[in-house]
């Protein structure tokens, strides 16, 4: 027989089982769709960021190196003076320094009016001059408008936040940085390399839109509204020909070889210069690292995806083709007695999972360019930015169609092999339908009711089909539930800390000094206040040697009532105050990354002070990497009675315009838990797509297990159909059966996800953004129920095809 | 009646088919299985059922059985209509009325010896160990019942499925050429086996078969062929029943 007509002969049977072929067809196309969708989202963001970056006349020019200041102001003259310094320690054989800058960036407030009324919105300005070098802004062509500010009364606002609030070119603004305020006329909406997403500093979540401000001024236009010379600084930025090799934080290796040596000629020029300031390069600054992570991110997701959804389309196709075989062992039998040699039968069952990978595959690579528009769309609507140029590089489709069709080849070769392994006296001679039941089973079974025994038994007579479903069962999961296992975990400890542990109602942040004032108007009001710190400058230095900067907070008292700001400590004692090496308490993202243990005394840098600390407990629900202090204790190192006050203020007491210019930004508790909720909202529509093709796949591998479970089973249920068994009776059976493997299915796949949330924890979590993975029962409830009625659903299909069941046709089959 | 067989005995009859049909439309065209058959059976009788292939034996078992249902004619099983076209009346009857032995066993194989009689009993709400016991005894496996079909002989699978299927005390017991997979040694003692079942059980017992080596086992020997009965004699006797009409072809 020629192999065409072999393979036709298999492409027909294959053609009988259409709805599993339609399963597994899907399968595929989903897997490559994703690896399209991922692949082209990751190789099109890179590009972005590169053109942002660029030192170019398009490009903003991101800064290498940050020193930022934020506990005083450095003049113009220290400024020269620092750059001066570090040109003249540049060594000549490394690439050369491009440009020193200093520039101002300070938080304050927008006061703007609009339908609804006047409202005080937190922002952040930066004194950007008209000859500046570095850290620009950047005006892509269609997506921006006006031009940079030159003048004292011009400002640039963010593209992100004009929308928002109603602004365009013209229009004039008020501000103010805790020195009362300024209107400026907007000259220019564009956008900056450090706010590419909007969140404030230390925190992972933007705000709701039209609840941040962010806007560039000259720097003449800073100095009339903070009142300070021209060229007044608070930051210092460095830019080196190309880009210096920084030490990425999710890595363990120290890549930052080439930033370190700049990193040790500007310690030492600050040193010479007696400035104290935080040294930050790329890896190191949040803003920028975080797009960096995010794009890392979407490119290491793109390949286990694919990996996963193949894997899953892998074992089901592997599963099918294995009970084609079984099913056809007859027929193989018949060919083989008639002389069709091995390699010819092989062949068909070799192409076959071929053909259907390519139809896949062709699907997918139809689909994928529309999923990737959709990513990079939700991507512009999330981050606000826009991506101009969309393309799909020629090597992704490579990559994809290559590792798929090549898990798709791997799952026919067993059920090939196996098929031509087959001795046709064996299967003529009835051999291969003879087995013996297993006796730990009857063991194990024994007691109960034959019919529950007989479900048992049956259900794990293909101990490897078995595990192979919960496999893929499990990686279904994994698929639907790691994401959701870890995003609720996060929100769980994160919004729930905010939401419940802190009682707050405004954060009022201040310059060194100012808190006078405000707990002055807090008083007068009735408002209750609590003075605390909140810097971003502490410096350890983690196990693996590599310097971590983490923010310092300080409390009143970590005791119930002590502070409007409840801290969740997991283990150990809050600080308190001692003759010996100050208390402080870490969060446990911290202690992990570092390496370090409640109970550990370390020295640490708190503001440029080397100082002992003995850590006394391990704190939850902070993203950022943060270290508590008692007040009094990171004072008396600082020198800094408060940077912020909290506010719990009396019903009928409003924060106004006096409060604002006696302050630098207030940040509203609601607004900041709202900002969030709506992040995650929208997070959750991508989670929610990821977790529907999840329970897809869960229910595609439970439909193929049960239908062949039927299948396979026909003769013994037509042999109790024909002694008279009930259909109420075998659907019982069945019925226990997909209970059975609904609950186990259920349990695997719980594990698997919290397996996939650990994973993709550790490989998000990096020293700047740690994602504690907590196991959320109702999640956990929730993925075992969608498996249980998955199972549970399969039961009327296999009830159809009992009562549809041709017994005259069974019969003569149980007489042959 | 055309057909009806001259009684030899006087005993009440258990079931009787009346100007029973099966056809089937294939491209081909009709196929007469069945074409007119007029049975009557009496309680106790132990039938074989001959014919070569293609007779129509096999699918008057099956319309005796009630998996198949007739294209046209009676049929009363104890006085009563036996449902047709209605597949869960038609299991419900197959659960009251009738027990199956098949040619190769068709026992669980996961299931032990005892279990699958246990199991029939269970579907059919009879659960009873000690008759399942007294079963096995009286087919001679009582010493098997822990046992895995697999771990058992042939015969002895066979007489597992005879004490399976009187489990729940059917009223007819059928057969499809319950001794065809055994050889002649194994199917004598298994012949002996049912016939000592069924007379204890008192059930009436109808079987297809190619052999005419197991007539000895039978009170009547019906022959079937082109779907009609060609012949109806008492075992006991040697007069074959004569027929009014001529035998067609399927």
């Amino acid at each position: 027989m020629s192999s065409n007509l072999l393979n036709k002969r298999l492409a027909r049977s294959l053609w009988g089982t259409k709805l599993r072929l339609v399963a597994v067809i899907g399968m595929i196309f989903v897997g490559v769709f994703a690896g399209i969708t991922f692949g082209g989202y990751a190789a099109n963001l890179e590009p972005m960021y590169d053109s942002i970056y660029d030192d170019s006349e398009n490009g903003a020019n991101l800064a290498d190196i940050w020193v930022d200041n934020q506990s005083g102001i450095w003049t113009p003259e220290q400024v020269n003076a620092f750059c001066s310094g570090v040109r003249n320690a540049w060594p000549s054989d490394a690439a050369a320094l491009d440009s020193c800058e200093g520039r101002m960036i300070l938080k304050g407030n927008l006061f703007h009016t609009n339908d609804t009324g006047n409202h005080l919105i937190p922002s952040i300005w930066h004194g950007i001059p008209e000859n500046a070098d570095i850290d620009r802004n950047w005006f892509p062509e269609g997506h921006s408008e006006g031009r940079t500010a030159v003048g004292a009364e011009e400002v640039v606002m963010d593209a992100h936040v004009t929308d928002a609030l109603g602004m365009s070119i013209g229009d004039r603004i008020e501000i103010g940085v805790g020195n009362g305020s300024f209107e400026f006329d907007i000259v220019g909406i564009a956008y900056h390399p450090l706010h590419i997403y909007i969140a404030p500093e230390g925190s992972l979540f933007p705000p709701l839109p039209g609840e941040y401000g962010i806007g560039y001024l000259s720097d003449l236009g800073m100095a009339r509204m903070t009142g300070n010379e021209i060229g007044s600084s608070n930051n210092l930025m460095l830019d080196v020909e190309g880009t210096p090799s920084f030490d990425l934080p999710n890595t363990d290796e120290d890549e930052g070889d080439e930033i370190d040596g700049v990193k040790a000629i500007v310690s030492d020029s600050m040193e010479a210069n007696s400035l104290d300031g935080r040294i930050r390069d790329r890896g190191q600054n949040d803003a920028v690292e975080f797009m960096r992570q995010d794009l890392d991110g979407a490119k290491k997701m793109a390949t286990p995806f694919t990996v996963m959804i193949q894997a899953i389309a892998a074992i089901t196709i592997a599963l099918s083709l294995q009970r084609l075989v079984q099913s056809q062992a007859r027929e193989i039998a018949i060919l083989r007695t008639l002389g069709v040699p091995r390699t010819s039968l092989m062949t068909g069952y070799l192409l076959a999972p071929l053909a259907i990978g390519a139809f896949g595959c062709g699907l997918g690579v139809l689909a994928g360019p529309y999923g990737m528009n959709g990513m990079l769309d939700f991507y512009e609507e999330l981050v606000g930015l826009p991506i101009i140029e969309r393309s799909i590089p020629l090597e992704l489709y490579g990559s994809v169609i290559g590792l798929t069709m090549f898990i798709v080849f791997v799952s026919g070769v067993f059920p090939a092999w196996k098929a031509t392994r087959m001795e046709p006296l064996d299967v003529l001679g009835g051999h291969t339908d003879l087995r013996v039941g297993s006796n730990l089973l009857r063991t194990l079974t024994g007691w109960m009711p034959t019919r529950l025994g007989l479900s048992i038994r049956s259900s794990l007579r293909k101990p490897i089909r078995l595990s192979m479903t919960f496999l893929a069962v499990g990686i279904s999961l994994m698929l639907a539930g790691s994401i959701q296992m870890m995003t609720v975990g996060l929100t769980d400890t994160i919004v729930g800390g905010l939401e419940e542990g802190q009682t707050w109602d405004f954060q009022v942040y201040t310059q060194p000094g100012g808190e006078e004032a405000i707990i002055e108007w807090a008083e007068e009001r009735d408002a209750i206040h609590e003075a605390i710190i909140e810097l971003p400058f502490g410096i350890l230095q983690d196990s693996s040697g590599v310097d971590r900067t983490f923010t310092l907070i300080a409390l009143q008292g970590y005791a119930e009532g002590q502070s409007m700001r409840n801290v969740e400590i997991i283990s150990g004692d809050a600080p308190v105050q001692t003759s010996g090496p100050l208390q402080v308490m870490m969060d446990e993202g911290s202690l992990d990354m570092a390496g370090w243990a409640v109970g550990d005394t370390r020295t640490v840098d708190v503001a440029g002070t080397s100082t002992e600390i003995q850590i006394t407990g391990s704190v939850r629900g902070e993203v950022a990497r943060t270290m508590f202090f008692l007040q009094s204790d990171l004072s008396s190192i600082i020198g800094i009675e408060a940077t912020a006050i909290y506010l719990q203020i009396p019903e009928g007491v409003e924060v106004d315009d006096s409060l604002a210019n006696i302050s630098t930004t207030i940040q509203d508790r609601q607004v900041l838990i709202e900002g969030i909720t709506s992040l995650l909202e929208q997070q959750t529509q991508v989670l929610s797509t990821i977790m529907g093709l999840g329970i897809l796949f869960t229910l595609a591998v439970m439909f193929n297990t049960m239908v062949m479970n039927i299948a396979e089973r026909d003769f013994e249920l037509a042999t109790l159909r024909v002694l008279g068994a009930s259909t109420a009776g075998l659907g019982s059976m069945l019925l226990f059966e997909s209970v059975l493997i609904g609950l186990v299915g259920g349990l695997v796949g719980v594990l698997f996800a919290f397996g996939g949330a650990i994973g993709l924890a550790a490989s998000f979590s990096t020293w700047q953004f740690y994602f504690p993975v907590v196991l959320v029962p109702s999640v956990a409830y929730q993925l075992m129920t969608i498996v249980l009625v998955i199972a549970i659903a399969m039961v009327p299909i296999g009830i159809w095809r009992l009562r549809n069941m041709d017994l005259v046709e069974k019969v003569k089959d149980l007489s042959q | 009646m055309i057909g009806t067989l001259v009684r030899w005995y006087d005993t009440m009859a258990l079931l009787t088919m009346t100007g029973m049909k099966r056809h089937y439309e294939t491209p081909a065209g009709t196929v007469r299985a069945l074409d007119g058959i007029d049975l009557e059976i009496e309680e106790g009788e132990r039938v074989i059922l001959l014919g070569p292939s293609g007779s129509g034996k096999t699918t008057l078992l099956n319309c005796l059985s009630a998996l198949d249902s007739p294209t046209d004619g009676e049929y009363i099983f104890q006085e009563k209509n036996v449902p047709r076209n209605h597949s869960e009346k038609m299991t419900s009857f197959r659960r009251d009325n009738i027990g199956y032995v098949f040619q190769f066993f068709n026992l669980l194989q996961d299931l032990t010896v005892m279990e699958n009689i246990l199991l029939i009993q269970e579907l059919a709400g009879k659960k009873d160990t000690q008759r399942a016991e007294e079963l096995l005894d009286l087919v001679g496996l009582g010493s098997e019942k822990g046992r895995f079909p697999g771990e058992i002989s042939g015969g002895q699978q066979q007489r597992v499925a005879i004490a399976r299927s009187i489990a729940k005390k059917p009223t007819l017991l059928l057969g499809d050429e319950l001794t065809g997979n055994l050889d002649t040694e194994t199917s004598q003692k298994v012949m002996e086996v049912l016939v000592e079942a069924c007379a204890k059980e008192n059930i009436t017992a109808v079987f297809v078969t190619h052999d005419e080596a197991l007539i000895q086992y039978a009170t009547r020997v019906i022959r079937i062929d082109s779907g009609r009965i060609i012949s109806d004699e008492q075992h006991d006797k040697s007069r074959p029943t004569e027929l009014s009409e001529p035998t067609q072809d399927v």
